[in-house]
């Protein structure tokens, strides 16, 4: 049995690494993203906050994998044709880029008044009142949120298969059709499985590291 | 004069909250404006602290214009004039509205770092003084959830005195403080005055007022009813209104 | 600063990401006109699929490779999810679609097929021991049956055999290897199956222990879908296909992939 996992493992691994290229790339920039997503969803500027809201509603009522098969096989309709990697990272940041833009509007909203006329009359300009003061009070609180959020990342760079990609999911199904076996899919199982034990764990630090105030 | 404002107007969804204000300020003077709540004593502070935007008036401080008419129109002050104005009124707030992720001193050399350019240095050797006379050296590395009352409102004290203002403005500095407390700040207070600076308090607590004040504005329905010395006013007592103010 | 830096760093990965559209590739057989591009779901043993060090493998790949190899192409193999193979075909990320894809007329209207290269027959099979010996002997009996599977058409073609199945209609699971593993636990009588995946499936566990009936539910036959355009493609495979019957090649790699012919 040890020598049967131990043979799944090269291809368990390179299916691992792409579902984790694809999971930190578009934690990357979806984050910073979705913080822009929620200034431009919050802004004064009528047209731009309406697009946003629209963009947003596109991106959390359909499903993920419709996204990436109309970028993938629509958008060559239109003679935008994308390669199979880059449609899945701009699938996915601009889908968790909608996510975490709601996610930060609503800590965005949380922050009192107060904060921002505090810094007013102060001087401070409103760029560096958003960056100074606003967004490291915005972070502690959304923390939780987004590590549902990433939790849910993990699970969803499976969807990458639908344009061929070869993910940790995927090589599961691979050996376990080759073998006529289910341990490739228990051990895909018990891969996800660390990986979000050990996110988990990532996220409970830093929420620790921003508990030094109340 | 360091505050000059004239026919200050202004309204809120059609309701006027500040009618025909004006009044001065000068330096080393102590200004209470007090009255009931509603009077839009509040609203006249948010203006001078350019909070507000007045919808009529002039507003000007240390020679610079915040806001005038031209033509029945209203002209705010450019964003360059503006930056100058901020660092010439410093404002505590009721609630002090510290940065609570900050500590004290990270409070305190936010702004002289960025909006006056000082080094890091200077702007933490200028925090540190402040916060000495202030007798809050000890707490200069504590989070604000780990200060009392007065010690968030000293700290919000020290946080406007580090621009150097020419006029400290306080909204009700008493009202959150055990009554033990106050007189802790209104010593602060007196102390501050003798520097080169005009000190502008709201209040309800007339206890503190007939401590610390020179001067006093009485505002209700957004008038200002009577203004006098401190010794004038307190003899007028006669006056209906304030005396009802004074029992409520 | 330290913020606009963040920000700089940012706009510096979205433009890499965005320059990444650029060097994209425009159509499959642009690449030189001696490559092909073959589409496969990689997850389908035994007709491709990827052993134990990650290389692709299995009937298909070795029948693809021989005809490609004697007529001076290079394949190149694409995997893609099955759901999308005609619009990959179509879109030009691929020039095949060669894994045990089924030849039907729906299909016909967007793809041309090459002549069927193997049949596939929809077979039932019980434990050894099992006294099922016909389909007449299913009935009041569970029969389990992927779902969603050229299988399940192919019993519904019979409809008061599958209404005599006990509850009067099969046992449906994902994947036919689930099916597989419920006839082991006995909790199914018999599975169908198409021939090619229970072939396999059977090999890889003790043929001894299962028994294939003589009759079946009929058969379908596997072709290699082309864009139309191709004819010159699709007339050389054609060719070659038929030259490797003849010489014992294609004989050869069946029984490598399905055991004896015969059996």
């Amino acid at each position: 049995m040890l020598a049967y996992i131990y043979t799944l493992l090269p291809s368990i691994f390179d299916g691992l690494l792409m579902t984790l290229k694809v999971f930190f790339v578009t934690l990357i920039l979806s984050i910073p993203l979705g913080v822009l997503v929620s200034i431009f969803r919050l802004s004064k500027i009528k047209v731009l906050a309406k697009i946003t809201e629209l963009y947003i509603w596109v991106m959390r009522g359909s499903p993920l994998m419709l996204q990436i098969v109309f970028i993938f096989f629509g958008l060559p309709i239109v003679g935008i044709t994308l390669d199979r990697f880059t449609t899945v990272i701009i699938a996915f940041i601009l889908n968790y880029a909608a996510y975490f833009g709601e996610i930060f509007r609503g800590g965005i909203e949380s922050i009192d008044k107060g904060q921002y006329e505090a810094a007013k009359v102060l001087g401070l300009s409103p760029y560096r009142t958003f960056i100074r003061i606003i967004l490291p009070q915005v972070f502690k609180i959304v923390l939780p949120s987004i590590g549902n959020e990433v939790i849910t990342l993990v699970k969803d760079t499976s969807l990458v298969y639908i344009v061929g990609l070869g993910e940790l999911l995927r090589a599961g199904k691979i050996a376990s059709n080759r073998d006529a076996s289910l341990v490739p899919l228990a051990l895909v199982a018990v891969v996800y499985l660390l990986l979000t034990a050990i996110f988990t764990m990532v996220f409970n630090k830093v929420e620790k590291r921003f508990s030094y105030y109340e | 004069m360091i505050l000059k404002v004239n026919n200050l107007n202004k309204s809120f969804g059609g309701k006027r909250v500040l009618k025909d204000i004006s009044f001065g300020l000068k330096t080393g003077e102590i200004l209470a404006i007090i009255g009931p709540s509603g009077a839009g004593k509040t609203t006249l502070l948010r203006c001078i602290n350019g909070l507000e935007k007045a919808d009529k008036g002039t507003i000007v401080i240390d020679n610079i214009y915040l806001c005038k008419d031209q033509n029945n129109k209203n002209i705010p002050a450019k964003s360059k004039e503006m930056k100058k104005i901020r660092q010439k009124v410093g404002m505590v707030f009721q609630n002090y509205n510290l940065f609570p992720h900050m500590t004290v001193m990270e409070n305190l050399i936010e702004a002289p770092i960025n909006v006056l350019g000082l080094s890091k240095e200077e702007a933490l050797n200028r925090a540190y003084d402040l916060l000495k006379n202030l007798g809050m050296e000890d707490k200069k590395d504590a989070y604000p959830f780990q200060l009392s009352g007065g010690q968030k409102q000293r700290v919000a004290i020290a946080r406007a005195l580090c621009l150097n203002p020419k006029i400290l403005s306080l909204d009700e500095p008493t009202s959150a403080l055990d009554p033990e407390l106050r007189e802790g700040i209104a010593s602060i207070i007196k102390k501050l005055a003798d520097k080169d600076m005009g000190i502008l308090i709201i209040s309800h607590d007339m206890e503190i007022v007939k401590r610390v004040a020179t001067r006093i504005i009485f505002m209700a329905e957004g008038r200002i009813i009577k203004e006098a010395t401190k010794e004038d006013f307190f003899n007028s007592f006669e006056d209906g209104r304030l005396k009802s103010f004074m029992v409520s | 600063m330290k913020g606009k830096k963040i920000f700089f760093v940012f706009a510096l990965l979205v433009l890499s990401v965005f320059s990444l559209v650029g060097c994209s590739k425009k159509s499959a057989s642009g690449e030189g006109s001696n490559t092909v591009i073959m589409g496969l779901d990689d997850t389908f043993a035994p007709m491709g699929f990827r052993d134990e060090n990650g290389e692709l493998v299995g009937f298909d790949i070795d029948l693809a490779k021989e005809v490609f190899a004697r007529n001076g192409y290079e394949v190149k193999f694409q995997p893609i999810d099955w759901s999308m193979k005609e619009s990959e075909l179509n879109l030009g990320n691929i020039d095949l679609i060669w894994n045990g894809y089924s030849i039907t007329e729906e299909r016909k209207e967007n793809v041309a097929f090459t002549d069927p290269y193997l049949e596939n027959k929809q077979i039932i099979i019980t434990l050894a021991g099992s006294s099922i010996n016909s389909k007449a002997d299913l009935k009041g009996r569970k029969v389990a049956v992927q779902n969603g599977s050229s299988t399940l058409d192919a019993i519904y073609k019979e409809p008061a055999l599958v209404e005599s199945f006990y509850g009067g209609e099969p046992v449906l699971f994902d994947t036919n290897h689930e099916a597989f593993m419920d006839l082991e636990a006995c909790r199914v009588d018999a599975v169908v199956s198409d021939e090619v995946l229970a072939r396999y499936y059977i090999q890889q566990k003790n043929p001894e222990d299962y028994k294939t009936l003589e009759e079946d539910f009929g058969s379908e036959e596997y072709g290699i879908g082309l864009r139309k355009e191709d004819k010159d493609l699709l007339e050389l495979i054609n060719n070659t296909l038929n030259e490797m019957r003849k010489d014992g090649t294609f004989d050869a790699i069946y029984e490598k992939w399905f055991g004896d012919k015969d059996k």
